[in-house]
């Protein structure tokens, strides 16, 4: 279990005013459980997740994943982000290992348990092309295989799809929920798509900005129900999918229509 | 309204001809290719000399025809110039320089990377790297003579500030181009501190580092020439200073030519290397 409580995170800008980017902030994510982040952007989204990456430390509150207290990065927590960090000097699979050769694993089977995650991701033929060879939705699936290869507690990812195109965007919210379920990982995932959002995730919170609070939690079952029935398309034609959707929408309007009347 | 129309049917047809191709306009050179213009400039510059030389234009002693400079070459390469063999002039030169890259390179980049990684290093080294820095070599040479002496070591201890400065600010420049979600993903690899800077930082910096190198090369020559022009008795810039007095036109061009042809060298060598190890530079 993962588990937010009260976490609270302001900045200092650069013009001296502070910036409460998170405000008491709690969250769980349970085993196998699939959160998403919902909200425009500045709403803290990103703070959240850097915090649970141990990136940035809180003002207030903690966060404790399996009841120790996170305080720094660590392999225990898998990053994916938005911008791919892969490293152009190495070829997918050495990429893929590079946590595997940090915890000091031999070179063999850093290759052994990378080349079985590039086949879960469908990049077994990239092996040895280098970064700079690969589509943007190529690198982030490669990002993904590196992300898992230390077998983490949970996958938190930054937006991961957002600079994709839409087709190939879809594509990859099919290859994720596939991963999801063959690995039983936990995962946390940032999105200001609300389509997306209402995809993947068995918990959807919906965020406001400043302060960066909860202002929405939503339980779901279409990535179960994908899961099942494979078809993406129906799923979110359905009734039950649009009308949430149509109604989430008028949630963040509204949220954005109350702040900016405010100011 | 809405029709779904087979076009396949027709580029099949189209595919039996050689298709027409197009390219966008690009704006400046681009990637057009500028060898073949290059070579053109070159020949024509060497028909420009030779016809000015045959014409007598300018007196022979101040313009030798491209005939004269190659004999004289043969001449130099045979039988030496100034008390000492071609060999052993370019070997001088040679040894002066590639020495003090070794050390201007295994001191430079280093520093450099310390001082893009820690603030007393980068606040320490940073005042005198500054105020020599933009210094011509030569303004100190005297200094490096009245301290060192006339031999060797003042030479090298020049060049070795001279190429110093650029290779230093360059790793540097490399560190600080570290984007810093790559410093996060790697920290949340679990790499340590040891592992960061060997696997993430160094390489990050590399391609910042060879292009270091090559400014402090095209440095590293300019100076060492100077230099043995005004102090010393063995390498190509001394020989070519021993001509001139002479009004040895001929030799002076030997010189140069011998000089243009090293700094070449090196240069395509840099190249060569940056090939080799940064082949994702400009791809990503
Ligand atoms: N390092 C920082 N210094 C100052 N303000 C910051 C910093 N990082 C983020 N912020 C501010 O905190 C708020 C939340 O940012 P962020 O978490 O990146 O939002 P999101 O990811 O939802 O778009 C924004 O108003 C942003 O300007
Ligand atoms: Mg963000």
């Amino acid at each position: 279990m993962l588990k937010v409580d009260h976490a609270s995170v302001h900045f200092e800008a650069d013009d001296g005013r502070i910036v409460h980017a998170l405000d008491r902030v709690s969250l769980d994510i349970p085993d196998n459980g699939f959160v998403v982040a919902l909200g425009a952007s500045g709403c803290g989204k990103s703070t959240l997740l850097n915090a649970i990456a141990g990136f940035l430390p809180l003002s207030d509150g903690v966060i404790t994943l399996n009841g120790k207290s996170v305080v720094g990065p660590g392999a225990d927590r898998g990053v994916v982000f938005q911008k791919d960090t892969l490293l152009p000097w190495k070829n997918v699979i050495d990429n893929v290992a590079l946590g595997l050769k940090f915890a000091g694993i031999p070179k063999l089977e850093q290759h052994r348990r990378s080349a079985e995650l590039l086949k879960l991701v469908g990049l077994a033929d990239f092996a040895n092309a280098f970064p700079y060879e690969l589509s943007g939705g190529m690198r982030q699936r490669v990002g993904i295989a590196r992300a898992l290869a230390t077998e983490p507690d949970i996958l938190l990812m930054d937006e991961p799809f957002g600079a994709l195109d839409s087709l190939t965007r879809e594509q990859m919210q099919e290859l994720l929920v596939s991963v999801w379920k063959k690995t039983g990982k936990r995962v946390f995932f940032i999105t200001h798509s609300v389509e997306e959002a209402l995809f993947l995730g068995t918990q959807v919170i919906v965020m406001s900005p400043r302060p960066g609070r909860i202002v929405a939690r939503f339980d779901l079952d279409f990535v179960n129900r994908f899961a099942e029935s494979n078809d993406a398309r129906e799923i979110k034609a359905s009734p039950e999918f649009t009308n949430l959707r149509e109604e989430i929408r008028a949630l963040l309007h509204g949220a954005h229509d109350i702040r900016s009347a405010a100011e | 309204m809405s029709e779904v129309l087979h076009a396949a049917a027709v580029s099949a047809d189209a595919s039996r001809i050689a298709p027409k191709t197009v390219r966008m306009k690009s704006f400046g050179v681009g990637s057009k290719p500028t060898l073949l213009i290059s070579l053109a400039t070159a020949a024509a510059l060497i028909a420009l000399w030779w016809g000015i030389t045959e014409l007598a234009v300018v007196p022979r002693l101040f313009l030798p025809t491209p005939g004269e400079v190659l004999t004289q070459f043969n001449i130099v390469l045979r039988e030496g110039y100034a008390g000492a063999f071609l060999g052993e002039h370019l070997s001088a030169s040679l040894f002066r320089i590639v020495l003090a890259a070794v050390i201007a390179i295994s001191l430079g980049i280093p520093l450099g990377l310390l001082m893009g990684l820690n603030r007393w290093a980068k606040g320490i080294l940073d005042t005198p790297i500054e105020f020599y820095w933009p210094l011509p070599p030569l303004s100190y040479l005297p200094l490096m003579i009245i301290w060192l002496g006339i031999g060797e070591t003042s030479k090298i201890t020049l060049l070795v500030l001279a190429m110093f400065a650029p290779i230093c600010l360059s790793a540097q420049a490399g560190v600080r181009s570290l984007p810093i979600e790559r410093v996060n993903a790697a920290r949340s690899l679990g790499a340590s501190r040891f592992r960061l800077f060997l696997n993430i930082v160094l390489p990050t910096a590399l391609p910042e580092i060879l292009t270091g190198i090559r400014i402090a090369l095209g440095v590293g020559w300019s100076t060492l020439v100077a230099a043995e022009l005004i102090a010393s008795n063995r390498g190509i810039g001394y020989m070519i200073m021993s001509a001139s007095q002479f009004l040895a036109t001929d030799v002076v061009f030997v010189g140069i030519a011998i000089i243009a042809a090293c700094a070449f060298a090196f240069g395509a060598a840099v190249r060569l290397f940056e090939r080799a190890l940064v082949p994702w530079k400009g791809k990503s």
